[in-house]
């Protein structure tokens, strides 16, 4: 008994020891709209060579969760979001560093099926053949408000009531999709290039659909890394930032 | 009271329900098996049973929907035969339920079965009677506390289950939000007004049904 | 009638290789415990399954290890008493004893019920549970409860051993009656000298898994085979080795 505690302590002090020790290089936390995740942990490597003495740490959600979070004193300091009514809900807590807003990426809202499905068009989500539709909590997922939005536009909403799946980012209608459990799903235009050998794009929803798609970015107010910040979106906005974006299939306002 | 918090109550209590009663129905014979046989294997189908008490639900949930998604290697089969899936039903919240409470039933009816006096099984069967006659006529009835208790711990976790059914049975309001899951979605979205209230309905149900499992319990003995 | 016993049972540290057999009597099993006498009475019944031998009663084959023939305990017409009675507390008086009355026919049952609660005297708490009732009727509840089926052998494991000494001398007048009152062999294992010498008709001397004298209790005290029964019969021990005889 007596040994088996002196080895349970010694593998405490060992693991203790072996965590690394905080951070002795400067952090930037980003929280990020999920549909950003790609090119965003790009940007991020290109921010961290160019600063090497600073850590990016990344948040990815659906944009309303993310609010919450920071509303709720997550320690936060950049957030981009896929609309541009998180970022005014922001605004209007006070939690925006005035000045410090832009404008960086644009996208587009498409109509998703898997791989072999039979979906040609967003009419075709009233008819029978189509059992389960996914698409993001307009609650929080400004890509559900989106698909509201466009289904409203073609006059589906009663009709595919009852069909609808909500997930709770729009990964995650993605990952739905792809894995054959609905018969389609609304995502964005990069979301569907992301996975494209496992989904195929049925539909593109027109621009008057919906809302334009513009993903505002900012710093925090209450930030402890002001500079870290303000540098992090500048590597966004920057050349090879845009490049990044547009490799991903952004479009850049 | 919202009638969707009805739904979402009377939701979670069919849910819930519906799961102890499968959990008797397979987990107590397997809970017998266990307790008062020998066989190869035995220790590994205990443990593999076990699992899903130590796994968080999410990594139970996962494993569920490898199995039983559209495309999983028993779901497939489903979907090809029957043209149904289980996934958002609210059939998957209760498979949810099931194999995340499944451990209580199985770990504290081995427990309560094993504890039974061979001797008495042993005086049973030289007075005649078969196995299975014993097993329904001494051996439960002597284990009926353990049981009992195994039962209501069941049926409180299958009421509680929140990660396994998220990732299976989503989060469909009017279908498949449960008590729990309809709490977080009004806790995420900031209605934290209808959450607080689902969250002390909820506590009263659960206070309620454990107080009369109690008082039934020590009745029958 | 008759039960004849050649049984080998290889357990770990323990061999139990026996052969005896008795016919319409009360044979004593005697010896210290952990001599193999209780695990005999469990083959007997079927509890535990011998590595090679034969168990016969009544001429009926209850074991033969040649000829692959074990009967289940169900199968087999024993009364077994428990050296701990292996009462069910779950039941009344009335449902231990009608609990053994498996496979008697309907119109025997109350009959026999009446009987046996009337000749042990337990008929007037047959409604009590087992723990509401004494040591010494609890004894005559597991007695009749063993009798319901008019067994061919009644095998009794040390019954009287944890009662104190005025019960077990009368427990030692019960069974003498029950004797006469019912024939039906017994097999009664006991460590204690006295209760061999005042109940045996004939007594089976084991020790470490053999036996080393059987015969009619009055042959086997008055001419011990060695110093060890002898001493045993007095109080001590020693060893041996053994073999099986087919009867």
């Amino acid at each position: 008994m007596k040994k088996m505690l002196l080895m349970f302590s010694m593998l405490c002090v060992i693991l203790f020891c072996a965590y690394p020790s905080g951070a002795s290089s400067a952090e930037v936390t980003v929280s990020a709209a999920i549909s950003l995740k790609n090119a965003f942990e790009e940007i991020g490597k290109l921010y961290e060579a160019k600063y090497a003495k600073t850590k990016v740490l990344f948040s990815f959600g659906a944009s309303g969760d993310l609010v919450r979070q920071i509303a709720g004193g997550a320690p936060v300091d950049v957030f981009a979001s896929a609309a541009q009514k998180d970022m005014d809900d922001m605004s209007s807590k006070g939690m925006v560093l005035p000045g410090t807003r832009a404008d960086f990426a644009k996208n587009s809202v498409v109509l998703v099926a898997p791989k072999n499905g039979k979906i040609k068009s967003f009419e075709d989500l009233a008819t029978e053949g189509i059992k389960r539709i996914a698409a993001g909590n307009p609650k929080t997922v400004p890509a559900g408000r989106y698909a509201a939005e466009v289904f409203d536009y073609y006059k589906l909403t009663p009709a595919i009531k009852d069909k609808l799946i909500y997930a709770e980012n729009v990964r995650q209608v993605l990952d739905y999709v792809a894995r054959g459990e609905v018969d389609a799903g609304v995502v964005y235009a990069t979301d569907a290039a992301v996975r494209s050998t496992e989904v195929s794009v049925a539909a593109d929803a027109p621009e008057s659909s919906h809302k334009p798609v513009v993903y505002p970015i900012a710093v925090v107010k209450g930030t402890k890394n002001e500079a870290a910040a303000k540098a992090f979106i500048d590597a966004v906005l920057s050349k090879e930032g845009i490049a990044i974006l547009k490799k991903y299939g952004f479009l850049i306002p | 009271m919202d009638s969707s918090v009805l739904f979402s109550l009377r939701l979670s209590l069919q849910v819930a329900f519906a799961a102890t009663v499968l959990i008797i129905v397979i987990g107590l014979p397997i809970a017998y098996l266990l307790a008062r046989k020998n066989f190869p294997g035995k220790e590994l189908l205990d443990i593999s049973l076990t699992l899903p008490l130590v796994l968080p639900p999410t990594v139970t949930g996962y494993y569920l929907i490898i199995a039983f998604g559209r495309n999983g290697f028993i779901g497939k089969y489903l979907y090809e035969w029957l043209d149904w899936s289980i996934m958002f039903t609210w059939y998957a919240a209760v498979l949810a339920s099931f194999v995340v409470a499944l451990p209580l039933m199985i770990k504290t009816g081995r427990a309560a079965l094993e504890s039974v006096d061979s001797n008495l099984i042993n005086a049973a069967y030289t007075l005649g009677h078969s196995e299975w006659e014993t097993a329904l006529k001494v051996t439960l009835p002597l284990a009926k506390r353990g049981l009992l208790a195994g039962i209501v711990l069941s049926f409180a976790r299958a009421l509680g289950e929140f990660g396994a059914t998220l990732m299976l049975a989503g989060n469909i309001p009017g279908k498949t939000d449960t008590m729990p899951l309809a709490i977080y979605s009004l806790s995420a979205s900031g209605d934290q007004e209808q959450a607080a209230g689902m969250v002390v309905l909820l506590t009263l149900v659960a206070t309620l049904f454990l107080y009369l499992a109690n008082r039934y319990s020590r009745r029958i003995f | 009638m008759g039960l004849s016993v050649c049984v080998n049972k290889q357990l770990k540290g323990f061999s139990l290789n026996v052969s005896w057999a008795i016919g319409d009597e009360l044979a004593v099993l005697f010896g210290f415990s952990g001599s193999g006498k209780s695990l005999t009475l469990q083959l007997i019944a079927g509890l535990m399954k011998p590595d090679s031998g034969v168990i016969k009663a009544n001429g009926t084959i209850y074991f033969d290890g040649e000829r692959h023939v074990n009967a289940t305990p169900q199968q087999r017409s024993l009364g077994y008493v428990f050296q701990d009675l292996a009462l069910f507390p779950h039941m009344t008086v009335r449902q231990n004893i009608l609990f053994g009355a498996k496979g008697v026919p309907e119109n025997e049952r109350s009959e026999r019920y009446r009987e046996l609660t009337e000749t042990f005297y337990v008929a007037a708490f047959e409604n009590k549970r087992p723990s509401e009732i004494s040591g010494g009727q609890k004894q005559r509840v597991a007695f009749a409860r063993a009798l319901m089926r008019r067994p061919d052998v009644l095998l009794l494991d040390e019954p009287f051993s944890a009662l104190d000494t005025p019960l077990r001398i009368e427990m030692r007048a019960f069974l003498k009656d029950l004797r006469k009152t019912f024939q039906v062999p017994v097999v009664l294992v006991t460590h204690d000298a006295g209760e061999a010498a005042s109940l045996a008709d004939s007594i089976i001397v084991y020790s470490e898994g053999s036996v080393i004298q059987s015969g009619l209790m009055t042959e086997v005290f008055n001419n011990p085979v060695d110093e060890r029964v002898k001493r045993l019969l007095a109080g001590q021990e020693d060893t041996l080795r053994p073999f099986c005889k087919r009867h």
